[in-house]
């Protein structure tokens, strides 16, 4: 076995042209493809991570728009009931008044035939007394003078 | 004992069976790699392209264990290329061998008469081996990884890589100093110790005839081994290396800290 110190040339010299074609032609080209698909996934999980973003502020928007929907209709809800209540209260308010207003009528319908009976009765009671007076005036008083009392009575009733 | 083709020109020595071995080891590699990168694709890769980038990310992992995680990525090529090169290279003297035998004086491959009389009339010429079976190659490869180390060491760290040499006490030069020698010099005697020795034993083993073959694929599977566990110490050791010269720890305590914040 002998050195041959040629072969040590030799060797080092076609190892740095390996290096070199190895480095332009292999390792080259394949990190190249192997940092681009770091940069792929990379980019993937990014895109993931943020569609999950999206998703989720989505659901949280879908989540806010029910809740929303929710209050509406328990508004709404109220609302009507309110509204029904009212409207009850209204009914029975004005049934009420109505009911105070056929009954004020009716006092007032009351009062007025009262007013009226009285006056009747008044003039009743002053026709009669009339008569009962001249009844007893009959004989104390004549004929014409008597008549004449009358027909002033008479006038008096009739411009009454 | 075989002989290798050695030719002398222009008064130097080229021994064609380790320049044959190094060149098919290159294209080899090459047209691997290659075919592992054809038809890329990001999000359908092939079978050789996913194989190819586990292997990435393995010696990624790997280079992380020797140094930070954010300074491996210029190294990721030269450790692919290392272990490649190397496990490639030591597997190619495995599954066979090609050898001529010379019964005449071959002069441009140095075989005089006194050789062949000294062998029995015949010359075994192998011309196949593995490239990394001979030390000038293995020296070769350490060289550069111990060039590389040495330049990277004073580019990117040169106060602490100088001051490494004098380290704990200036006494210690000498140590240092053979330490630093020792390393390419492990390296490069490592490899190619353990790949020589598999061939040897696996042409010992062709002695047996018929009755070696079980431990012909015993051994023969216990050197795709061998071949694999080597070529991953020398990247290993390289990034250590790499590492040792070039990181030094206060900086990445600071860095750790200024992460942190």
């Amino acid at each position: 076995m002998s050195f041959e110190p040629t072969n040590t040339i030799i060797t080092i010299v076609a190892f740095l042209i390996l290096y070199w074609a190895l480095n332009k032609w292999a390792f080259g080209p394949l990190f190249g493809i192997m940092e681009k698909r770091r940069q792929l996934i990379l980019e993937q999980m990014n895109s993931a991570e943020s569609s999950r973003k999206q998703a989720e502020a989505s659901m949280a928007e879908q989540k806010a728009a029910l809740d929303q929907a929710r209050q509406e209709a328990y508004a709404i809800l109220e609302q009507a009931r309110t509204t029904s209540t009212k409207q009850a209260d209204d009914i029975v308010q004005s049934a009420k008044t109505e009911a105070d207003r056929l009954k004020d009528n009716a006092l007032k319908d009351i009062e007025s035939e009262k007013n009226k009976a009285i006056a009747a009765l008044r003039s009743e009671v002053g026709g009669i007394s009339v008569q009962i007076a001249s009844k007893i005036i009959e004989k104390q008083v004549d004929e014409k003078s008597q008549e004449q009392i009358v027909n002033q009575y008479l006038k008096e009733v009739g411009s009454k | 004992m075989h002989l290798f083709p050695i030719v002398n020109v222009f008064g130097i020595d080229f021994d064609l069976a380790a320049i044959i071995a190094i060149l098919v080891s290159c294209v080899i590699t090459f047209v691997v790699a290659r075919l592992a990168v054809r038809n890329l694709s990001v999000d359908k890769p092939s079978k050789m392209q996913n194989f190819m980038e586990w292997a990435v990310d393995f010696m990624h992992g790997t280079i992380a264990s020797s140094m930070p995680v954010h300074k491996v990525r210029p190294y990721l090529a030269l450790g692919m290329t290392l272990i490649m090169f190397i496990f490639i290279s030591n597997l190619l003297g495995l599954p066979f061998m090609v050898v001529t035998d010379a019964h005449e004086p071959i002069k441009w491959l140095g075989i005089d008469q006194a050789y062949l009389d000294s062998h029995g009339g015949a010359a075994h010429i192998a011309w196949w081996k593995s490239p990394t079976a001979d030390l000038a190659v293995t020296a070769g490869l350490a060289l550069v990884v111990f060039v590389l180390v040495h330049f990277l060491g004073l580019k990117l760290n040169r106060k602490h890589y100088l001051h490494h040499y004098f380290h704990p006490y200036p006494v210690f030069f000498p140590v240092n100093i053979i330490e630093t020698i020792a390393k390419p010099l492990t390296l490069a005697l490592r490899l190619y110790a353990n790949i020589y020795a598999g061939e040897v034993l696996i042409s010992t083993i062709l002695m047996m005839g018929f009755a070696g073959i079980p431990f012909m694929i015993a051994w023969q599977g216990f050197s795709i081994f061998v071949g694999a566990i080597q070529a991953f110490l020398f990247t290993v050791l390289t990034m250590v290396y790499i590492s040792q010269a070039t990181v030094h720890d206060d900086d990445e305590h600071v860095e750790a800290a200024a992460a942190k914040h």
